[in-house]
């Protein structure tokens, strides 16, 4: 029975290549991997891309990018209010972004899959972790993050923990469904009559398992959680200046909109790029990995 | 400054939110005046508040024994028709016109305004302001028409001090009847406009004062006022005012941002009036007890690192006016003595200072000294004009190694923040009238905590301020107070980043006006304010 189990194919190892082949099939979908590659790839060469120091005030505030009147070649994207170099900020602001919403969602996502894991395992502890989930999901995440900025006082930390606390329920929740349909299964009550230990029964069988419908869901809460965390960082709660990122960025550039108004729509394009990249992306695995639309 | 090509829709956009927030109510008539401003305040109780807010209203709801002259130093009639000094400089007796009443149509009185003094000093109050009075001995109405303001010791700011809004006359059943409401729900005074109605947060309505007829002498209308009503209209949005200037949806404001200065000057339907006096000051302090900050050598450096003149010039689009002294050039009692030994922008000096105080720059740039590094916390509001002064000075101490950490909060968050010891330098801006006013708010000792921010405490110091204060002749006046600025200004206590003139937006339909400085309320009491066209 063990080797009958062992030979149990898992989802994990078919998950990949479907994917891959319908995102070269899908030309949106491989749109928008090559252009977030892309961006991902600039943001982590950032230092070494950035043609001038972020930081770096100069005194030529204001500059306007090259493609218009009064713009030069040497800062291509111009300057912000303290005539730092934009280029240079919206690939560090990029990076910082990018960052938090990953690490937000790998904390969030993490304890959301633990959680629902547990509640659909262990059926004792369901009801507790479920309303607990529940109690999260009522509070907005950017109240969360007005809350923890308080307690913590602004800054990266408190949007991060904002974020990933107001990913752990959702993911709970999926992880839960999917991880109690496969409670249901043969395997799992074979598993269980060979005497299969709870540890491997709950990594090797349950959570991988329930790791496809959890990873659409947390390709598409990446775009969300960007999206949160550049409104937190716009009213304030997030990085410090002189720290770059697209939230805050666009909000300082939010002044000087009528005479200089780069400063706040380049982090702001860069923003609904990524976002759009993400949800583009999300959906196409969705497809793949959902059967019911697998053929569609 | 270059201005890009696409300049358009942001007008649109904020024509279209201030459409969308001011065409919500009726049509308003000819005669009413809409000014926009940047915050409100939270009550209109002359002495529980200090916000600017609150006195730019204040002026316009009620009147002080004295006035102003828009010169900043002389002092002008107001509801005194005159007033003497005693000799000793602690007897200050006013005559009191005989024509005020109040909004509800009663008549003012000597024991009004005994009321409304003693209401101020009163320890029950908690005012915030109750120093601002002097010290006190008793204030007595010797007839109806005259007021006996004893002192216990001479105050030399006491005529400038009775002509800011916290001296303005109440009426006392007003108060008893409203209760904790003054000032929120109602405020019956002699000014030239009544109370309307006030929704927090979003508008102030005045009414004008038909009875008004008693307006200080520096104004060619006397009273009543030009206009039927005013309303001073909350708008947040730097550039929605602008738009709401621009479109004619407000006539007058002082709130413009600095960027905007430019295109209204073009604007041949408006015109911008300057005040020569900028008693509106902005600085960076320093917490002189903190590591790090409290060296002095760190501190100069700091001050010979900030370059005022580039801040004036690209931030704020050269509408202010950079700073090196801690109040105005032109404000009363300042020390000619001290201008050449004041720090000028010199970024390499500054880190030798620094240098040969034995900070060293560690491998990230920045620097330490014991295993300390320097990276001062500051703290300030996250309004525009302080996130661009923190950024900007923050950006400057990194060309000597000062690793300068900012952390800005929402003005109800601020002022609570910045009573607090957790900050190494903050920034903040002032009005004052005159050097006293300026040095005994944040250099006295006894103002620890706040507003005296910087923990200074030097007892010579303070032995000064009392004798500025209660020095008889202006020349003593002037000698302490001179002295006090010299050593301040020495010991690199704050950081000068520039005087702010007023500068009033108003439309060309309304007669030409004048812009006042006194505590930076620039229309003052409004009787210039009316239509022309």
């Amino acid at each position: 029975m063990r080797a009958a189990l062992a030979q149990l194919p898992l989802r994990r190892r078919r998950g990949a290549s479907p994917f891959l082949g319908r995102l070269l099939r899908d030309r949106l979908a491989l749109a928008a991997a090559l252009v977030l590659a892309l961006i991902t790839l600039a943001a982590l060469l950032a230092p070494w891309l950035s043609p001038h120091d972020p930081f770096e005030t100069k005194p030529i505030p204001f500059q306007p990018p090259v493609w218009a009147e009064g713009g030069t070649a040497d800062y291509l994207l111009g300057t912000d209010g303290q005539g730092r170099d934009m280029l240079s900020r919206l690939l560090h602001g990029t990076r910082l972004t990018l960052l938090i919403a990953v690490l937000a969602v790998a904390l969030g996502g993490g304890i959301g899959v633990l959680v629902g894991l547990f509640a659909a395992f262990y059926r004792r502890l369901d009801g507790v972790l479920m309303r607990l989930a529940d109690v999260l999901l009522s509070f907005p995440a950017i109240l969360l993050g007005l809350a923890f900025a308080a307690v913590i006082g602004p800054g990266m930390g408190a949007i991060i923990v904002a974020l990933a606390v107001a990913t752990v329920p959702d993911v709970a929740r999926i992880t839960r469904g999917a991880a109690v349909m496969i409670m249901g299964q043969d395997f799992m009550e074979a598993g269980r009559a060979v005497g299969l230990p709870d540890r491997t029964l709950l990594w090797r069988y349950l959570a991988l398992n329930c790791m496809s419908s959890v990873f659409v869901f947390l390709t598409l809460r990446f775009g969300q959680v960007i999206l949160i965390g550049a409104v937190l960082s716009f009213l304030g709660l997030g990085a410090r200046p002189p720290a770059a990122e697209l939230g805050m960025m666009a909000s300082q550039g939010r002044d000087a909109l009528l005479f200089a108004p780069h400063i706040s729509t380049l982090p702001s394009l860069m923003i609904v790029l990524v976002v759009l990249c993400a949800n583009v992306l999300g959906d196409a695995l969705r497809d793949t990995l959902d059967p019911r639309l697998r053929n569609t | 400054m270059t201005v890009t090509s696409f300049k358009r829709w942001p007008w649109l956009a904020g024509a279209l939110a201030l459409g969308a927030t001011m065409a919500a109510g009726p049509a308003l008539a000819q005669n009413t005046i809409t000014i926009v401003r940047e915050l409100d305040s939270n009550n209109y109780d002359p002495h529980k508040s200090t916000a600017r807010a609150a006195s730019e209203v204040l002026f316009m709801l009620g009147d002080t024994l004295v006035s102003l002259d828009y010169d900043m130093a002389t002092i002008k009639p107001g509801l005194a028709e005159s007033w003497t000094v005693s000799e000793d400089g602690k007897t200050y007796t006013f005559k009191l016109r005989g024509d005020v009443s109040f909004c509800d149509g009663k008549r003012m009185t000597a024991d009004d305004v005994v009321y409304s003094l003693k209401r101020w000093i009163d320890p029950e109050t908690k005012s915030p302001v109750r120093w601002r009075a002097g010290p006190v001995e008793d204030i007595v109405a010797k007839d109806p028409q005259t007021v006996e303001y004893r002192l216990k010791a001479p105050f030399s700011e006491m005529l400038y001090q009775l002509t800011q809004s916290f001296a303005v006359v109440i009426d006392k059943a007003n108060v008893e009847a409203l209760g904790n409401d003054f000032g929120v729900k109602g405020f019956n005074g002699t000014g030239p406009f009544c109370w309307g109605d006030w929704k927090p947060r979003n508008d102030m309505t005045l009414k004008r004062h038909a009875a008004y007829k008693w307006g200080p002498p520096i104004y060619e209308n006397r009273g009543p006022a030009g206009v039927q009503e005013i309303v001073w209209k909350i708008v947040p949005e730097e550039a929605t005012r602008l738009a709401a200037v621009m479109t004619g949806q407000s006539q007058v404001t002082q709130y413009v941002p600095f960027s905007g200065y430019q295109v209204l000057r073009r604007n041949p339907q408006i015109r911008v009036v300057e005040s020569k006096e900028a008693f509106w000051t902005n600085f960076i302090g320093f917490k002189l007890d903190k590591e790090g900050v409290s060296d002095p050598e760190v501190r100069r450096a700091m001050v010979m690192a900030v370059d005022q003149a580039a801040m004036s010039k690209n931030l704020f689009f050269g509408e202010v006016e950079p700073a090196n002294s801690y109040i105005s050039r032109d404000a009363l009692d300042w020390n000619k003595e001290i201008e050449g030994k004041l720090p000028r922008t010199n970024v390499e000096e500054a880190n030798r200072i620094i240098d040969a105080a034995g900070w060293a720059r560690g491998p990230d740039g920045v620097r330490v000294k014991d295993g300390k590094r320097l990276s001062p916390l500051g703290y300030s509001f996250s309004a525009p004009q302080f996130r661009t002064i923190m950024e900007a000075v923050q950006g400057d101490v990194r060309k000597i190694g000062v690793d300068m950490r900012i952390q800005l909060f929402d003005a109800t968050a601020g002022w609570g923040k910045l009573a607090t010891q957790e900050f190494d330098l903050f920034a903040l801006s002032f009005p004052y009238i005159s050097a006293g006013d300026a040095l005994n708010l944040y250099f006295r000792s006894g103002n620890i905590p706040s507003p005296n921010r910087m923990n200074f405490r030097d007892a010579g110091v303070d032995k000064l301020l009392d004798q500025g204060m209660t020095a008889v002749d202006p020349a003593d006046r002037a000698k302490a107070y001179g002295e006090v600025l010299r050593q301040v200004h020495e010991q690199n206590v704050w950081i000068p980043l520039f005087h702010e003139p007023m500068k009033v937006a108003a439309s060309n339909r309304l007669a030409p006006i004048k812009a006042h400085n006194i505590y930076g309320c620039g229309l003052y009491k409004g009787l210039d304010l009316k239509f022309v066209r």
